[in-house]
């Protein structure tokens, strides 16, 4: 099982392959610089958070978007990723009213999939000063706060998924959880 | 601001020597100390200690690898704790590592003194650091130094949260060139606590390796805006009174430490104190004249402290301040509550802010619920310094703020 995870440049990045490997599966940082044909041999992707805005240009991001719009595998995005991945999939994003910095309350809308077994709410730490609306674009809510319509969300007819808030800090207790169903939709 | 010159370093460095999560402490040291063997040679290295776990852990680990062959140096800033020197003395003399002292306090104080802004004293220091420890290593004949940063260290330079004295390298600093030195970092992809784990392996003392982590600046980045003699005396003696009253406080927070700042104050909007009196009735929230360093979304930012005043209550119940108050004002990073109800001394000029927070790998962290009566405790034994006009308690999580102040 390999799941590698790909550096947006934020500060947790690290901390999602030390999460990975702690539940068993092989993982390391590789650029977002990296050729598409690189990732034939992974069960999976996670693309982490950054200090960047979707809204400034693609170009920072490398490959991601081009992987994030065609991939055959499952993909996770955190954060800055999510943002990414709510764009690309025609949502918007704009700079939150009320943004969230450290703690905050997530509440599930749909239970079933990567939310499985996490509760009806949970607490969950965010860092994020733009956030995604769903403004038609193809894809699920899966979550949601008080200060921010979509914390999780899933592309519509694919196992692409993003998540607001981050999964991979010890102050998200359910982070692991969330982690543990993206690895099992990872082994098909 | 300093940045990596490109991500694709990054992720590659990060991904070569990627340890396992199981930290095996044993086969760790048999691989750097094989590294550290290769690198060295047969040239001297030298290390500098600060006493803090990391520079400790490295420090027994270099040694275990080149004996003699390794110079250990403590460098005197002027910004260390009461009795730091003795408290190092103690720690590295049972790991057999003799210890050079490097009394050179004028110097920093001379390079410090009257800088503001958080990047411009970190920088300053950093300079001064190297410059020093370069010349010091040279008479010594040394050609390497080693230093014990670790990967938060580097994450956070690079990410532009801030600029840790200790990292070089992955900025793009050419040390060998601007100081004299090659470097060597064994520790560079362990976490806070895997380091504890090796600390412990390599007998450094229990107690030593629990020790409240103190960052190399030291007090400095404990010193919110300018810098003088006097303001890191107050603070010096602030940290004792925290630093005994907290370390007996059941349970334990994981880090306390206290910052000091000019109690100089201007008042906040109609807005913020509305918000903030939903928690708090009638508080006053007023900001303070320095900036102090935070992280929103990923970014650094140098943004407003924060100070609300009004009735007594345990920091607990004020946790949820923070956010209402930061939703009102974007610039705010921190919300500090003035203990004892903010009764100040008149003729005193310093406010102490105390912070202890719950982590665990300092990557996020949560203020610790300590009880407002110890709290009043602490603000009682510092406020005898009648330079201290208020003592207050920090009630902001990482993020939107840091762990340290600056």
């Amino acid at each position: 099982m390999y799941i590698p995870v790909v550096f947006m440049g934020g500060q947790y990045n690290h901390l999602i392959v030390r999460a990975l490997k702690e539940l068993g599966v092989e993982s390391r940082l590789i650029t977002p610089n990296m050729k598409v044909a690189a990732l034939k041999e992974i069960d999976g992707l996670i693309v982490g958070g950054g200090p960047h805005s979707v809204n400034d240009g693609m170009d920072k991001f490398g490959s991601a978007p081009q992987i994030i719009e065609g991939a055959g595998f499952p993909i996770l995005g955190i954060c800055l990723s999510h943002q990414l991945i709510g764009k690309l999939l025609g949502g918007n994003v704009v700079k939150g009213r009320k943004p969230e910095y450290g703690k905050t309350v997530i509440q599930v809308i749909e239970p079933d999939d990567i939310l499985q077994g996490v509760g009806k709410e949970f607490v969950a730490w965010a860092s994020h000063n733009d956030e995604v609306r769903k403004d038609g674009g193809r894809f699920s809510v899966l979550a949601r706060s008080i200060y921010c319509e979509v914390e999780a969300l899933k592309g519509n007819g694919r196992p692409i998924y993003g998540v607001q808030f981050h999964i991979e800090v010890s102050d998200t207790p359910k982070g692991k959880t969330i982690l543990k169903n993206f690895i099992n939709l990872c082994r098909g | 601001m300093p940045r990596i010159k490109s991500l694709e370093g990054i992720a590659i460095s990060a991904s070569d020597s990627e340890n396992s999560f199981d930290f095996n402490p044993a086969s760790f040291v048999k691989e750097k100390v094989a590294e550290i063997r290769g690198v060295v040679g047969n040239a001297r290295a030298a290390i500098a200690t600060s006493g803090g776990v990391d520079s400790t852990a490295c420090a027994a680990l270099a040694h275990r690898a080149l004996g003699k062959g390794l110079v250990c140096f403590f460098m005197d800033t002027g910004f260390m704790r009461q009795g730091e020197v003795e408290e190092v003395k103690k720690l590295l003399m049972p790991l057999g590592l003799p210890l050079k002292i490097l009394t050179v306090k004028d110097i920093f104080l001379r390079e410090l003194e009257g800088k503001v802004e958080a990047e411009s004293k970190r920088l300053a220091f950093r300079d001064t650091f190297y410059s020093i420890l370069g010349e010091a290593a040279k008479k010594e004949g040394c050609e390497v130094l080693i230093q014990g940063t670790i990967a938060p260290d580097w994450i956070e330079s690079s990410g532009g949260i801030k600029t840790q004295h200790n990292v070089l390298e992955q900025l793009g600093v050419d040390t060998f060139n601007k100081f004299g030195f090659r470097l060597l970092e064994p520790l560079l992809d362990l976490y806070k606590d895997q380091v504890r784990i090796l600390a412990r392996y390599l007998g450094v003392k229990v107690d030593a390796s629990e020790r409240q982590p103190f960052p190399g600046p030291g007090l400095l980045v404990r010193c919110i805006g300018p810098i003088s003699e006097e303001k890191v005396e107050v603070l010096r003696s602030a940290t004792s009174v925290v630093e005994e009253r907290l370390k007996v406080t059941r349970p334990a927070p994981k880090q306390y430490l206290a910052a000091v700042i000019e109690d100089e104050r201007s008042p906040s909007k109609k807005a913020v104190e509305q918000a903030a009196a939903q928690i708090l009735p009638n508080a006053k929230v007023e900001y303070l004249r320095w900036r102090a360093t935070g992280v929103k979304g990923d970014n650094r930012v140098y943004g407003k402290i924060a100070i609300v005043t009004g009735e007594e209550r345990g920091p607990s119940e004020l946790f949820g301040l923070p956010e209402k108050i930061i939703h009102k004002d974007k610039e705010i990073v921190r919300v500090v509550y003035a203990v004892d109800g903010g009764r100040s001394v008149k003729e005193g000029k310093f406010v102490i802010i105390v912070r202890a927070v719950e982590t665990r790998d300092f990557m996020t962290a949560k203020p610790s619920p300590i009880p407002l009566k110890v709290l009043k405790q602490i603000a009682e034994k510092v406020k005898k310094d009648k330079r201290v006009s208020l003592v207050c308690y920090d009630l902001t999580s990482k993020p939107p703020a840091t762990v340290e102040f600056e």
